[in-house]
């Protein structure tokens, strides 16, 4: 019976989506909305425990037994994932429960609704899929629906920074769909287990073609998930777009990309051809640099929201390094910083929502003194930005322990010096917000205690998302021991 | 171009012409080439010439954007749940896609009423993408 619940988490959001425009009532729609997230994470955790106990499986949709049906594998990887988006989903979407009037005009908030369930049917579609073609054909919902969530503001900027991203994405899937189908008219499948049996084979004969077909499939990929040189759509977009699409692009949607990566370099491919060519290097070089670069534009940013999504586009580094290591553990490694990053980046972008709104200004320099008006979201934006430079327990310090574990495992000590560097450039951007938020006589002077904060049920998703990252961090063990035995 | 009498005496002739094409190749797709896609698509050919030659008005006169919308997420909907019975029930059991029998509804399948829906959907669509970009959503 739970072969049938990856399907049914697909269906069950992609109908509630449609159901929105035939009620057109706006609380309904949100109403629909939590429902059939809350629905996709009961299932998923079933997933999750029955690969814990069962093993992974396949499910085979459409014709069974023969090469050309839809394949679906949910192996540890997929159902740690899979819980994972349906929770920060679901949080998200309880967050927009108060806040989406403030920034979606009114008439548009259903429409909304419909984006972000068609959205998150995608983003598990993809993660869900054992098949090329069916995940190119999610990987365009996905890009559509996260075009919509950030044009829906209706301002001049939004409009700008959508056709920025739409374009920039439209040439990422025409590579992607080059890729895939150089791919087929060399292997004659889409099925990547297929694809995988043939090209074990065979590889020797078409070094080139090899080549070609990785460069393709990083580079369009690399566009989707904010690659280093490639990141140009990714600040725009993330800071103008409504606080909870911007939580929910940077906390779930750039993730999905990378994954897809990870499953075609080492599932379609595997680690020995992978490790043969110049791609890994590639890889870990555009990582590195958008550690460093990332974080260096951060630091000279004006912006809260600018800021924390150029601080995603470093944090990608750090996935795109453990993928391009090329080892079991670097990649279990990357895997987790997608678990880790998730929670805490949208937890980051609901508070720095919150301050924003309440402030009335997007400015950094106006944030002085918010940890008198706004203790606990200070707080939480503190414990979330703490991940992020790196503290001891939470889940940022593990994937860079583990990451350098992996470096000095691959006797490649000098990377080591890179993460160091990146830990130290995120310190540089993040402490100022949170010392002139807290500390300094003149920033607080005038400031009435707790003025500005806002009802605690407003703030019970951000809790809950910044609970979840340090049981995370707390756990890391048992998480990285269960995402390494699909390697 | 509203004034033209020509031409507006011609279309009152060819637009029910096409939109009998439109149908009759719908409900062929399942015995000969065609299908929803491609009959939804004649469909909405037939709204947009009206469209142009007697005006938005009388177009929304027949039908309104609301309802058509929800047509449209009705088909939707059940083209889903057909879907989903035929995916979780593991499709036709056959290796290839059945060909129907003339005059047969059921006979290709879960060809014909998924046609049906795809027309329709298709139909709404492409009639609602060209209204918003002729004047501009308003």
């Amino acid at each position: 019976m739970y072969k049938y619940f990856p399907l049914i988490n697909v269906f069950v959001l992609m109908i509630t989506a449609f159901t929105i425009p035939i009620v057109r009532k706006k609380k309904i729609a949100r109403e629909l909305s939590i429902f059939s997230n809350a629905v996709i994470l009961i299932l998923s955790i079933f997933i999750l425990v029955n690969v814990i106990s069962i093993g992974d499986f396949h499910y085979k949709a459409g014709y069974p037994n023969t090469f050309f049906g839809i394949d679906w594998y949910i192996g540890s990887i997929e159902s740690v994932l899979s819980v994972l988006f349906a929770f920060v989903s679901l949080l998200i979407v309880i967050y927009s429960y108060k806040s989406i009037e403030h920034e979606v005009p009114n008439e548009k908030i259903d429409f909304y609704y419909i984006l972000l369930n068609l959205l998150l049917a995608s983003l598990l579609g993809i993660i869900y899929t054992n098949d090329l073609f069916n995940s190119y054909v999610f990987i365009e919902v996905s890009t559509l629906a996260s075009c919509g969530i950030i044009v829906i503001k209706d301002k001049k900027a939004n409009i700008k920074a959508t056709i920025k991203y739409l374009i920039m994405s439209t040439v990422g899937s025409g590579l992607i769909l080059m890729a895939i189908a150089y791919i087929y008219s060399l292997t004659g499948h889409l099925n990547m287990s297929l694809i995988h049996e043939v090209i074990i084979k065979n590889y020797t004969q078409y070094p080139n073609s090899v080549l070609i077909i990785l460069v393709l499939f990083t580079v369009g990929l690399g566009v989707k998930s904010a690659m280093f040189p490639l990141h140009g759509w990714l600040p725009d977009a993330h800071s103008s777009a409504p606080t909870p699409s911007s939580a929910l692009l940077s906390g779930l949607v750039i993730k999905v990309y990378a994954f897809t990566l990870i499953k075609i370099l080492y599932r379609v491919f595997s680690f020995s051809i992978v490790n043969e060519t110049i791609i890994l290097n590639v890889i870990i070089l555009l990582g590195s640099c958008g550690m460093i670069f990332g974080s260096i534009m951060a630091i000279t940013q004006k912006e809260l929201k600018r800021m924390v999504a150029y601080s995603s586009i470093a944090q990608m580094g750090y996935v795109f390094f453990g993928i391009g290591l090329g080892t079991p553990a670097g990649v279990a490694t990357a895997v987790f910083h997608i678990v880790g990053h998730a929670v805490t980046k949208s937890a980051l972008f609901l508070c720095s929502g919150l301050m924003i709104e309440k402030v009335g200004s997007k400015k950094i320099s106006d944030l002085k003194g918010i940890g008198k008006e706004m203790p606990l979201a200070l707080v939480l934006f503190t414990l979330g930005a703490f991940s992020m430079i790196g503290i001891p327990i939470l889940p940022g310090f593990i994937s860079k322990w583990y990451l350098s574990l992996a470096c000095i495992e691959i006797n490649r000590l000098s990377l080591v010096i890179i993460i160091l560097t990146s830990s130290i450039l995120n310190v540089i951007y993040y402490f100022p917000i949170i010392i002139n938020g807290f500390f300094g006589h003149e920033n607080l002077e005038g400031k009435v205690y707790k003025s500005k904060s806002v009802s605690i049920d407003r703030m019970l998703p951000i809790i809950f998302l910044m609970t979840a990252m340090v049981l995370v961090g707390g756990f890391s063990k048992n998480i990285l021991n269960f995402i390494s035995t699909a390697f | 171009m509203k004034n033209d009498i020509v031409l507006r005496e011609v279309c009152k002739f060819m637009i029910p012409a096409i939109q009998l094409y439109a149908v009759y190749i719908i409900l062929h797709g399942h015995i000969s080439p065609g299908g929803g896609f491609a009959g939804g698509t004649i469909l909405s050919c037939s709204f947009i010439i009206a469209h142009l030659v007697f005006g938005r008005d009388y177009v929304k006169s027949k039908f309104n954007f609301n309802l058509l919308i929800k047509i449209m997420s009705i088909c939707l909907i059940i083209y889903g749940i057909i879907k989903m019975y035929s995916f979780l029930t593991s499709g036709t059991h056959l290796p290839h896609p059945p060909i129907g029998v003339p005059g047969n509804i059921l006979s290709g399948g879960f060809i014909l009423p998924l046609n049906i829906l795809v027309g329709i959907i298709v139909a709404c669509v492409m009639y609602i993408v060209f209204d918003l970009f002729m004047e501009g959503g308003k």
